[in-house]
């Protein structure tokens, strides 16, 4: 019990630690959202006016106080360009963004554990050394050299799939095939590599020798394999739940990363700190998830 | 013990010469045919090749939206990935391995600081830095050097103190302690030797990482030079129905060069890996 609250405790400090770091940066890096709003022709007493209503002529740490206490109400601010709630934009961005994460990591956590442990039992055969070269090859093509190869392949060449935009099924495939590849193709390595480590332990020997056919033999490696390879999936989820900007910049999809990139660059300060507190909780959430289930497949790994 | 030369070194070897003979072939040209060293060569701009096919109008890569002939910007993104990366990698490890080191040596609040350091670094998408201290820096060839080496340097500190922790545990390391052996002494005598072959690999490996992640920030708009490839291939996007072999050569060329970083560094894996032995 005191662990879980350990560990409340810590993700709690981490968040908190995440919000101020980004409250204060942000703020005290150069670029004026205000001036931006309102354009260069705007005279001083509009914009100080603009920012008496925002409260940004606030000191920092008045700012700071104010910002917290909206945040333990469950207040995310309104954004500085079109006083938006925060919080309703966040929704509508999210759905994009946590539709693409999950279908591609999840599709690729199949592939990539199924060829990965394929490869490992035909080490060093015909098909581990073609798998081999294919991770390669997927590995050195990044993001957006691989989708725009992609976009000229199915949609310019063979006019199969739509290029941008979002709604149905057929905007999604691209950009899922370009996070798979990447995603499955690392999954596929680790999986191989940490098969072979355990293939040659004693339990397994012990095992063979009692005669158990080999897929079963196969199903309790990948058990003791798993908690590697989920903490390898809980780092890309994180990833990729928390924006994956080239991609949705690449295929105009309305996600968390493309509002991040536009926030970023228009100092909207309520929408960055927003979108950091969505990645921070969700990445808390993932490690707590993956955790617990890792404690369930091997109760070893919950020493550490 | 029977450590050996695979094929993947000999090929990862291979491609990487070949990139390394292009990079210096391109400096000497550059800075001694057509340029001097005090004002080296840039790619011309040309209105009339625009978007030129490859074998055409005597380019033998074609032209970019500029006119500008393709085999030199490429070589000019070229040098300047290379130089970035190289200078991103060597801080980044050094800073790893002290900063993974003092998390094992540390008294337990500096490791808190440091977990907490860590996974901050790992949360903040490295875009959002990168954006940050280019605010203060200017978009130049220092804030993206900057911006990579803060975001990079968590990766091998991780690694760093894995290895710290495994290395101090060993007899020779107690057998140093027993002499006397000071505390520096024992971090660039003894430590650092024993963990270089493991942060040599990475270092390897993240190369190739830098360079993509230049490409990335490139792509968005936030590189320090025109030539970066990854602000290359986001210009040629815009022209993929025009020119579709613009984007072809610049991710094929990409492509290449982290093949053979990858190659290098895997085989060197194996080969520096006690267990496949």
């Amino acid at each position: 019990m005191s662990k879980i609250f350990n560990k409340t405790l810590y993700a709690l400090l981490t968040i908190f630690v995440a919000l101020t770091t980004i409250f204060f940066v942000i703020r005290l890096s150069p670029g004026d959202p205000v001036e931006t709003v309102l354009g260069q022709k705007a005279t001083q007493a509009e914009i100080s006016k603009l920012r008496n209503q925002l409260g940004l002529n606030l000191s920092l740490m008045s700012q700071y106080k104010v910002y917290l206490k909206g945040l333990s109400q469950g207040d995310l601010g309104k954004t500085i360009f079109g006083a938006k709630d925060v919080k309703g934009l966040l929704k509508e961005r999210m759905k994009p963004t946590i539709t693409l994460a999950t279908i591609s990591v999840t599709m690729s956590a199949f592939i990539g554990i199924f060829l990965g442990m394929w490869a490992g039992v035909k080490k060093n055969k015909g098909f581990d050394k073609f798998s081999r070269l294919i991770s390669l090859f997927a590995l050195s093509f990044p993001i957006f050299s691989l989708a725009p190869l992609l976009v000229l392949i199915f949609s310019i060449k063979l006019n199969l799939l739509p290029v941008s935009e979002w709604g149905t099924l057929k905007h999604a495939i691209l950009p899922i095939i370009t996070l798979v590849i990447p995603l499955s193709a690392v999954l596929m390595r680790v999986t191989r590599n940490k098969y072979l480590e355990e293939v040659h332990s004693q339990w397994v020997m012990v095992t063979r020798s009692k005669g158990l056919d080999e897929v079963a033999i196969l199903l309790r490696i990948l058990k003791v394999c798993l908690p590697t390879i989920l903490n390898i999936v809980a780092i890309q989820l994180s990833v990729v739940i928390a924006g994956t900007m080239i991609t949705e910049t690449i295929f105009d999809i309305p996600g968390m990363g493309s509002l991040l990139f536009d926030g970023i660059q228009n100092r909207d300060y309520p929408i960055v700190q927003g979108v950091i507190v969505y990645s921070t909780v969700t990445y808390m959430v993932i490690y707590f998830l993956i955790d617990f289930i890792n404690e369930r497949i091997d109760p070893r790994t919950a020493s550490e | 013990m029977s450590r050996k030369i695979t094929k993947e070194m000999r090929w990862g070897f291979g491609i990487l010469s070949l990139y390394a003979v292009w990079a210096v072939a391109w400096f000497f040209y550059r800075s001694l045919i057509k340029g001097s060293i005090f004002r080296p060569y840039v790619p011309e701009l040309n209105m009339q090749t625009e978007l030129a096919l490859p074998f055409s109008k005597g380019l033998i890569l074609g032209a970019d939206l500029l006119g500008r002939s393709l085999l030199e910007v490429l070589s000019a993104g070229l040098t300047y990935s290379l130089t970035i990366s190289l200078i991103v990698t060597i801080s980044t490890a050094s800073i790893g391995i002290f900063m993974g080191y003092m998390a094992v040596k540390a008294p337990s609040w500096f490791k808190l600081c440091f977990d907490l350091l860590i996974n901050i670094i790992f949360i903040f998408p490295s875009i959002l830095i990168a954006i940050m201290i280019m605010a203060v820096t200017g978009q130049s060839m220092q804030g993206l050097i900057f911006a990579l080496v803060i975001t990079g340097w968590s990766g091998y500190a991780k690694i760093a103190r894995g290895e710290s922790k495994r290395v101090l545990a060993l007899t020779y390391v107690e057998g140093a302690r027993a002499v006397g052996i000071g505390e520096v002494r024992l971090f660039f005598r003894i430590i650092i030797p024993a963990i270089l072959p493991v942060m040599i690999v990475n270092m390897v490996l993240g190369i190739s990482g830098v360079i993509i992640s230049e490409a990335a920030l490139g792509f968005l708009g936030l590189g320090a030079s025109p030539y970066s490839w990854g602000a290359m291939l986001g210009a040629s996007k815009t022209v993929l129905l025009e020119a579709p072999h613009i984007a072809m050569i610049l991710s094929l060329t990409m492509a290449g060069l982290i093949i053979g970083l990858n190659l290098l560094g895997d085989g060197l894996r194996d080969y520096l890996d006690p267990k496949e032995n």
